[in-house]
């Protein structure tokens, strides 16, 4: 188990280190942001001083290799558009985001798995007709589209929700509503087909035969096997939800690193992009690597596999 | 005509000093409504929600418009403007022009405090003006500031400021826009961070809360030299999305709602609960040509160009006309602007016409650059552009960059013959933006000698009402020598609640002291 764990390990960091080669490369094709930060009417020269102060002018392996020592020791540079450190700022920033994302993955569970249990018991009739019709809908809605949609219904027209911002607990409805459609269409359609493959299993039918009530075998012995593929889902899903969030975040104004990182996008603000795709990407790489021992944990197998 | 009434005042006295203040000529009106109505309006709190937050209140590494425009409401300049432009008195009472050629002397206000209770005195404004300037502090306003080289205190209320080169812009550029006074004790006592999101002005509010993407809070500052504003407490939303933004205002959540959409506007005016309010900003939209390529060193093929595009069409169907046609690149509420100097007609014939007088009958091919992700769109009036362009026969190959990949374009001046661009004149002052657009630099590589002399006269000519004959023939000639495309400049939109009344600036300030509530 401590050779997979270790392995498992390192590779995380590669992936970790693969991203910081990426996100510093890609960001600075996407842009000058000496343009970006000084007046339409600067000259050229100020252009020039501006890149000399930020060390701009420098090429970039050099500028790679300076980012790569900081970061290595807590530091994600300096924020060109804030003027103070990256790391606090997105830090301050994760809260709102967790909240939002957890929220989100919390209420897609808590109605994906009765939804795909119905839909698995019910196999062909009606109610798994409409919850696999729901399930494709929720998977091929974009997500700013039906944010849009929400805003209008559910607090233009009705009046129930706040429209945006972040604040009472009706703040969370909407975002993490939103957030959770994919997921949970995701994981209805998951939990069902993993049912339907279970409940035909032999030790399924011997629960049956030995007179134990449906839903004990549903939940004791069923479920509980079922849930174990879904563990894996929601883990890789982790990183899906966190592009979502980025998308949600930005329309409803919830005060998250995935708004921050949109601002920091647009203003060509690069130790910010930086400091958060390496920071989100942590968080996934780690997210991942947690599911991956929570896996072996649960299935011995993966381990003497692994 | 802004400008020229408070700014012939404030210049009156020339060549000495001592010419009569604006405020004693009763030219404060608007900056002291608020205080009117003060005493009725206190305990009232308002929220209003903006596209953006600013990304710092410390006024010398301010980043974009929408920052500048906003700390202004706590910081005050040494001069401000009114609703329409006009230059009035803030923390300077009076200044004017000394007689050897490059210094401007202002008096100072007496009694006004910092929020901390730091006096305002002539130690801040030297301390202020030259931090700005001081390559240590990486200012990013410093090149606004540029024509200054130092400042001199005479004694506790009276200042000197010395230019490298004659400047009448120098009120204009220490406004509030690039002029926000700063205490020096505090500032050198405090860390960047929290001079970043702990303001410490003199202006009408104090920034009492700030949390990032979430709010900000601005409390009425009790000791404001104007009197305290009408709204003891104004809550600011930064709401991004448009639809959430004005979905907001339809709920009730916030009061007021600025960057509105053209195409919302008529469903907002159909809401009897709501009011719309639109005001010419001195943003200016212009095609860049560039005569060193032939054909556009010949007058008639730019002058074609003008009458080729049909500018009033694309203000109607693009900006549901909300947008100001232009001859040339000076905005309405500019100072010297000469409404008697009209735009080209649309006149697809006539630009035939020259095309085949200049030796194109059958056109040419030429490409042409536009950009997406600026502060205004910039691709969509590009694309009627180019095809206004097509049915006189020239030939355009299209462009589009995201601005990020633009601008670098722009600094190597790797930009194609035409290109599409926009300038807001923050100054009011013509000569400073055409010059800009004449600066040999930046894609900008037309210029007509003589404009560029009337402007640099106009830019020595201390005395406003002299100026006015200056920028009348400065417009004729950029008319008819046709350097650009001249096409229009845009509105800004704010939306409202009836409890609320705010009149919008031309000069896009979200100045809030006037703001008042039912």
């Amino acid at each position: 188990m401590t050779g997979y764990v270790v392995q498992r390990l390192l590779l995380a960091l590669l992936v970790i280190w693969g991203v910081s080669i990426i996100t510093f490369f890609l960001t600075f094709l996407s842009g000058d942001p000496a343009v970006l930060m000084l007046p339409p009417d600067a000259t050229a020269e100020r252009v020039a001083q501006f890149r000399r102060e930020w060390g701009f002018d420098r090429p970039l392996i050099v500028q790679y290799g300076s980012f790569l020592l900081r970061a290595v020791q807590g530091d994600l540079g300096t924020s060109l558009r804030h003027g103070t450190p990256a790391l606090p700022l997105i830090a301050e920033r994760l809260p709102a985001t967790f909240q939002l994302t957890l929220t989100a993955m919390v209420l897609a569970i808590l109605l994906a798995i009765p939804l795909g249990v119905l839909s698995a018991t019910q196999r062909g009739k009606i109610v798994d007709l409409l919850a696999m019709a729901v399930a494709l809908l929720g998977q091929a809605v974009p997500n700013f589209w039906l944010a849009i949609m929400a805003i209008l219904f559910f607090a233009v027209t009705l009046g129930w929700l706040p429209t945006s911002g972040r604040g009472t607990w009706l703040h969370v409805v909407m975002p993490a509503g939103v957030l959770a459609t994919g997921l949970m269409a995701l994981l209805t359609r998951i939990t069902r087909s993993s049912m339907l493959e279970i409940l035909s299993e032999d030790y399924v039918r011997t629960a049956r035969a030995k007179g134990l009530p449906g839903w004990a075998v549903l939940t004791r012995h069923a479920l509980r096997n079922a849930l174990i593929p879904l563990v894996t889902v929601i883990g890789l899903q982790f990183g899906y939800i966190l592009g979502g969030a980025v998308v949600v975040e930005t329309v409803f104004t919830w005060p998250g690193v995935g708004l921050f990182t949109i601002q920091a996008i647009t203003n060509r603000d690069y130790p910010v992009v930086q400091a958060a795709v390496l920071i989100l990407s942590t968080a996934v790489v780690t997210i991942n690597l947690l599911v991956d021992l929570l896996y072996g944990l649960l299935d011995p197998r993966i381990r003497v596999r692994g | 005509m802004a400008g020229a009434a408070a700014g012939g005042l404030a210049l009156a006295a020339l060549p000495g000093l001592g010419g009569r203040s604006a405020e004693a000529a009763g030219l404060l009106t608007d900056r002291t409504a608020g205080a009117a109505s003060a005493v009725a309006n206190q305990g009232k709190s308002v929220t209003i929600a903006l596209s953006a937050e600013p990304n710092t209140f410390d006024p010398h590494l301010t980043v974009g418009r929408n920052t500048q425009i906003f700390i202004a409401n706590v910081f005050d300049g040494l001069t401000a403007r009114d609703a329409s432009a006009n230059i009035l008195p803030a923390l300077a009472t009076e200044w004017g022009f000394l007689g050897d050629g490059a210094s401007w002397q202002f008096k100072l206000r007496s009694g006004v405090t910092f929020h901390n209770g730091d006096p305002f005195n002539a130690e801040s404004a030297k301390f202020t003006i030259e931090r700005a300037i001081d390559p240590a502090t990486k200012s990013t306003i410093s090149s606004e500031l540029a024509t200054i080289a130092g400042v001199d205190v005479v004694d506790a209320s009276t200042i000197v400021v010395r230019t490298k080169q004659p400047d009448i812009m120098i009120p204009n550029r220490l406004s509030e826009l690039y002029g926000g006074m700063l205490s020096p004790t505090h500032t050198m006592a405090t860390d960047a961070a929290m001079l970043a999101t702990k303001p410490n002005g003199t202006g009408p509010f104090m920034l009492t809360e700030w949390v990032k993407n979430e709010r900000l809070v601005l409390q009425a500052n009790p000791n404001y030299w104007r009197g305290p504003a009408s709204i003891s407490q104004i809550t600011v939303r930064p709401i991004l999305e448009d639809a959430a933004r004005i979905a907001a205002l339809q709920t009730g959540e916030v009061d007021f709602v600025a960057n509105v959409p053209y195409e919302r506007i008529a469903e907002l005016e159909a809401n009897p609960n709501l009011t719309v309010k639109t005001i010419a900003t001195p943003r200016v939209f212009f095609i860049g040509i560039d005569p060193r390529v032939t054909p556009f060193n010949d007058v008639r093929v730019r002058q074609a160009l003008n009458y080729a595009v049909d500018v009033d069409a694309i203000i109607s169907a693009l900006y549901l006309g909300h947008a100001t046609r232009l001859a040339t690149a000076v905005p309405t509420a500019a100072f010297g602007y000469d409404a008697s100097v009209t735009p080209y007609p649309y006149d697809p014939p006539k630009a035939k016409e020259l095309l085949a007088a200049a030796g194109y009958p059958n056109g040419f091919s030429v490409e042409f650059d536009s950009f997406t992700g600026s502060i205004a769109d910039h691709s969509k009036p590009a694309e009627a552009i180019v095809e206004y362009l097509r049915q006189v026969g020239i030939d355009v190959k299209l462009n589009v960059f995201e601005f990020g990949a633009f601008g670098p374009r722009r600094v190597a001046n790797q930009l194609s013959p035409l290109h599409i661009y926009s300038l807001g004149n923050a100054y009011f002052e013509p000569a400073w933006a055409i010059k800009w657009m004449m600066q040999q630099n930046l894609g900008l590589f037309y210029r007509n000698e003589e404009v560029y002399a009337l402007c640099n006269q106009a830019e020595a000519t201390f005395d406003p009402s002299a100026r006015v004959p200056l920028y009348a023939r400065v417009q004729q000639l950029l008319k008819d020598d046709a350097g650009f495309i001249f096409l229009f400049q845009n509105d800004a939109v704010f939306a409202m609640n009836k409890k609320v009344s705010y009149d919008p600036r031309a000069d896009e300030t979200q100045w809030l002291y006037p703001l008042t509530s039912a």
